[in-house]
This record gives structure tokens, sequence and C-alpha cells, in this order.
């Protein structure tokens, strides 16, 4: 079955919510994602509260240390947690970041941004490769916020990310707010990042809120998307169709009532969209 | 401009460990927003930390407290995949250490926070019940070995902090400080198999040296010697029969073996 609708980002403190006796506290979210390496070679509670939300809803495994990017070798134990968590929870995808997040044995717990490069896209490719022959499965790549740009870059941002997936064969997460975050603090037009990248492999959507410091932003998560972000998510469903779409929210956690209202806001833009093109 | 990428790897995180500047001459523009990065790594550790170890945080107030992590972090850059490993060398550095080696009532509270933590989401495993040890026959018992549960976790504490980690924890002010024992006491924490809680008690001496024992693979026998010393010759065995039962009960024991034997 394919992922379809709108999604949260699982997160422990909304537990009682999503599993409480009130079945109207979910409505209108189709399906939750989570963070694999909270449950990589976790039990208890954690793996227990998670499993059950999944015994309702479908989900997506979106990670932050695969460190693609980087120059040392894959990590195959990490890989081996995933793949033995992606056969527990059977998720529709399976993504991360298309960045590095240490070198030299060292995680810096950061997504880190990349060298837009040939040689970089020839490593990454490979690596993708290597990853989706060992899950057994198609992976996705999500574009992810960046405060600095290299002067050995040698190609746009979605050119970048475009390269990567047509040589490795995988999908995109497409992260909107990061599109809007990294668009700023580099100058370059988000209308052409949203024209530049394969509409066929856009598999999900994250949308976000972030800290506006003026002349950059950073890429928070402690706010609700903010009006300008969901424009631009106008945009790409405009030229994507409906793609699969969820907020995540990583700090300044609201009630779990909160993120379902925004989440039908959502839903709520989409639909509007849909009517104005029938119309 | 033309390095590689392992090397502007390497220049990019000596600037995020060490403050190092290589990396700046390959920023556009000499990396005006650099420091969303720079900042973002020392935060970003102190800031998980500090939600593992709320009775540390209480004991040392703010100003030690992130100071104190902030030291940890410079001292042990992260090797693991996820951040919730991140702490695992915090209670032996502050034992060690210059600053608060000499004050064993951090090193304790550390100690037991962290293990607390372990015991809430070790992985799962089936536990063996009372049945199960009932049927193990005679002939098996002198070499019958354990396995023990991975959330089962003990520490040799310097000083009694549950009440004050408690009361951190339910943002109580404690009754007092941390009471120092007069020799160290062993602590276990575990998970109740039912209502999945973390659960925690000070063991007596006989119970922790066979505990550890039983962990590291002594048969019940070699047990049942450590168990002697410390109580009549002729009451050992029931002594140990009684401990492995209440480990049963609580959901310590995983597994048995007798050399293969099946019984």
């Amino acid at each position: 079955m394919a992922l379809e609708g709108f999604g949260l980002g699982l997160r422990p403190q909304h537990f009682p919510d999503i599993l409480g006796d009130d079945p109207d506290a979910t409505a209108g979210v189709d399906w939750f994602e989570i963070i694999s390496e909270n449950f990589i070679n976790v039990g208890g509670p954690p793996l227990r509260n998670m499993m059950l939300v999944r015994e309702r809803f479908p989900m997506v495994m979106h990670g932050v240390s695969l460190s693609i990017g980087s120059t040392d070798p894959l990590d195959m134990d990490y890989l081996a947690g995933l793949k033995a968590l992606a056969d527990l929870v059977e998720p529709e995808l399976i993504s991360d970041h298309l960045c590095w997040t240490g070198v030299h044995g060292l995680n810096m717990h950061d997504l880190l941004p990349l060298p837009m490069t040939e040689e970089t896209v020839e490593h990454v490719a490979g690596r993708v490769r290597q990853v989706q022959d060992y899950l057994g499965r198609q992976f996705m790549l999500e574009n992810a916020s960046t405060y600095v740009t290299f002067e050995e870059d040698e190609m746009t941002e979605w050119a970048f990310l475009s390269a990567i997936c047509e040589r490795a064969d995988c999908n995109i997460l497409l992260d909107v707010n990061n599109i809007y975050v990294s668009g700023f603090n580099h100058g370059f037009s988000t209308d052409a990042y949203l024209n530049g990248v394969p509409a066929e492999c856009i598999k999900q959507i994250h949308l976000a809120g972030h800290e506006h410091n003026g002349d950059y932003i950073v890429d928070t998560h402690d706010e609700p998307v903010p009006d300008y972000v969901l424009a631009l998510y106008e945009k790409a469903i405009d030229r994507f169709g409906m793609v699969p779409t969820m907020i995540e929210r990583d700090a300044n956690i609201p009630p779990f009532a909160e993120l379902v209202r925004e989440l039908q806001g959502v839903r709520r833009i989409v639909e509007e969209r849909r009517t104005m093109v029938l119309a | 401009m033309n390095a590689s990428l392992s090397d502007l790897q390497k220049k990019f995180q000596d600037r995020l460990l060490k403050g190092e500047t290589a990396i700046d001459a390959h920023l556009t523009d000499g990396g005006p927003f650099m420091k969303a990065y720079d900042h973002a790594y020392k935060a970003r550790l102190v800031e998980i930390l500090t939600e593992e170890f709320e009775g540390l945080h209480t004991l040392l107030g703010d100003e030690q407290f992130f100071s104190t992590l902030s030291e940890y972090v410079d001292a042990f850059p992260s090797t693991e995949k996820s951040a919730r490993w991140l702490g695992r060398h915090l209670p032996g550095w502050l034992k060690s250490s210059e600053r608060w080696g000499q004050q064993p009532v951090v090193a304790s509270m550390a100690a037991f926070e962290w293990m607390i933590g372990l015991a809430f989401d070790a992985p799962d495993a089936k536990l063996i019940g009372v049945a199960e040890i009932g049927k193990v026959p005679p002939e098996a018992w002198p070499m019958l070995t354990f396995t023990f549960h991975p959330a089962l976790n003990t520490v040799e504490l310097d000083f009694d902090v549950s009440a004050f980690y408690q009361a951190a924890k339910a943002e109580e002010d404690p009754d007092g400080p941390p009471v120092a024992y007069e020799q160290p006491v062993t602590w276990a924490a575990w998970r109740d198999p039912e209502a999945m809680i973390v659960t925690y008690r000070p063991l007596d001496l006989d119970e922790a040296m066979a505990l550890k024992a039983a962990r590291e693979g002594q048969t019940f026998d070699g047990i049942c010697e450590i168990v002697a010393d410390h109580t009549d010759a002729d009451e050992a065995a029931v002594r140990a029969a009684g401990l492995l039962r209440i480990w049963v009960e609580s959901g310590w024991v995983i597994g048995l073996d007798a050399e293969g034997m099946s019984w």
C-alpha cells in the first residue's frame, strides 16, 4: 500500500493522546514518521508505545545519523540496526539526509553541508546504492538546511540532489522549509529549485518552522510552519501533485491537538488547490 | 580551490571541535553564517545530556552543571550514532576528574542516573519464570549458569542519592543532601516486566557479590561459595536459592544453562 495523505512526526510526549480512548484525537492524521535512531537497539516503553501506534497507523522511518556524505566508511552496525528496525516496523518509506555528520569515527550530531561537486555526487550515489542493496529497498534522501556553501561548489543544490538521485536510483524526501531556509541563506531562487528536481522522485514532503535571525535563518523546527513556507508548499504541490506531507516539530513541542489542527490547515490548502484546478 | 571532500570534511570538523579556521578559506564569502554550526554542536550535546541528568543538574546548580557538561563534551567528542549514548562516559569521567574527583557524590549521582536510563529503554528479552527454575533437575544445579535481562544494571555508589534524585525528578525540594555511605553500596536498577516501570534498590553485600559473579557466568555452585563467605555454610545454598528466586521474580533472568544439558 502506497503512503497517502498527511502525517506527523511521532514524539514521546504525544503517546497518551495518540494511544488514548478518544478516536477523534488523531482525526486527520493518516500516518506517523519515527526518528529511526530513537528505536534502534531499544526496548521498553519507547519501543512498546511506538509499536502500539504502528498497529494503528502506517509509518515511515527517518534517520539523522546515516552520514551518507561522510568519507568515513558506512557504519555497517548502524545499517544492521536500521534493517532490523525496518523488519519490525515495515515502514512505507525510509529516509535520511543529504549531508554528513562526522569523520574519523566522530559524530557531530548535526546535518553538515556537502560541497556540491562531481566528486561528492559520485561518492554519495555509490553509498546510496550500497545502502539500498543492503536494505533491499529504495531509499530517500532529504535536502537539508544549510548555512554555508563552498568555493569548490560546481553546481546548484537542485542539480546536485537530482544528479545523486538519478545515479543512485533513489527517491527524494523534499523538505519545503529547508528549500526556503537555504534559499534565503544563499540567495537562490526557490522556484528554480522546485522546477529543477525530478517530480517523479518526490515521495514525501516535510514542512516545519524555523528561527529567523534577520540576515540568516536557522532550521529549528520549534515554531508552526510560517505562511511563506506554506506558500512555497502550494507551488510544490502544483508542480508535484499531492505528495504525502507531514509537519516536523522537534522543539518547543505543543499539545498534540495543536499539531493536529495545524496539519488540518495543510490539508485544507491541498484541498483548495485541488478545487481550484478542477474548477 | 580544489580541496577533496575528505579534506574539506576534516577541516570543517576541526573547526567545530577545536575552533580551527582552515575551513574558512573554502567557504563562500568566508562563511558569514558558519556560526550556526559553531554554536549548534556544543549546545545540542549539552541539551541532550541535560535531559539525561536531572539529578546532577539539581545537585550542581545551573552554572556548575553546564560548565561541567561543557568540559565533558570537549573531553569526549561523540562517537555515537544515537545521541542517547552521549552520557556513557560521564560517571567515570567525573570520578576521575580533577574538578569533581574529590567529591564522589557527583559521580554517584551521574552513575545512578545513567543506570536508570539504561533500565528504561534497554532491549526487551523473554524472561525465565519460577516454573522453569522448578524444572531444573538436581544434577544440573551445580553447573547452572544464568543470563540476565539487558535492562538490569548495577552501580557501586559512595552516596545514597536515591531520595535526592526522586525529588529532583519530581521538581521538588530535596529533604537534604545525599548521604555518604561508610562503605560503597551496590544498587541495581531494572524494568518491571509488567508495568515497564524502572525500579531500583540497594543490594546487601552478599547479594551484590553473588549477582556480580552470576552476571560474569559463575555457576550456582560458585555462587553458593560466595554466599557462604557471608553466612553459615549450611545455610548458603538456601540463601543462594532464595536470591535466585528473587531475581527471577523481579524479571532479571532470561536464560538458564548447564553445560548444554537439556531438561
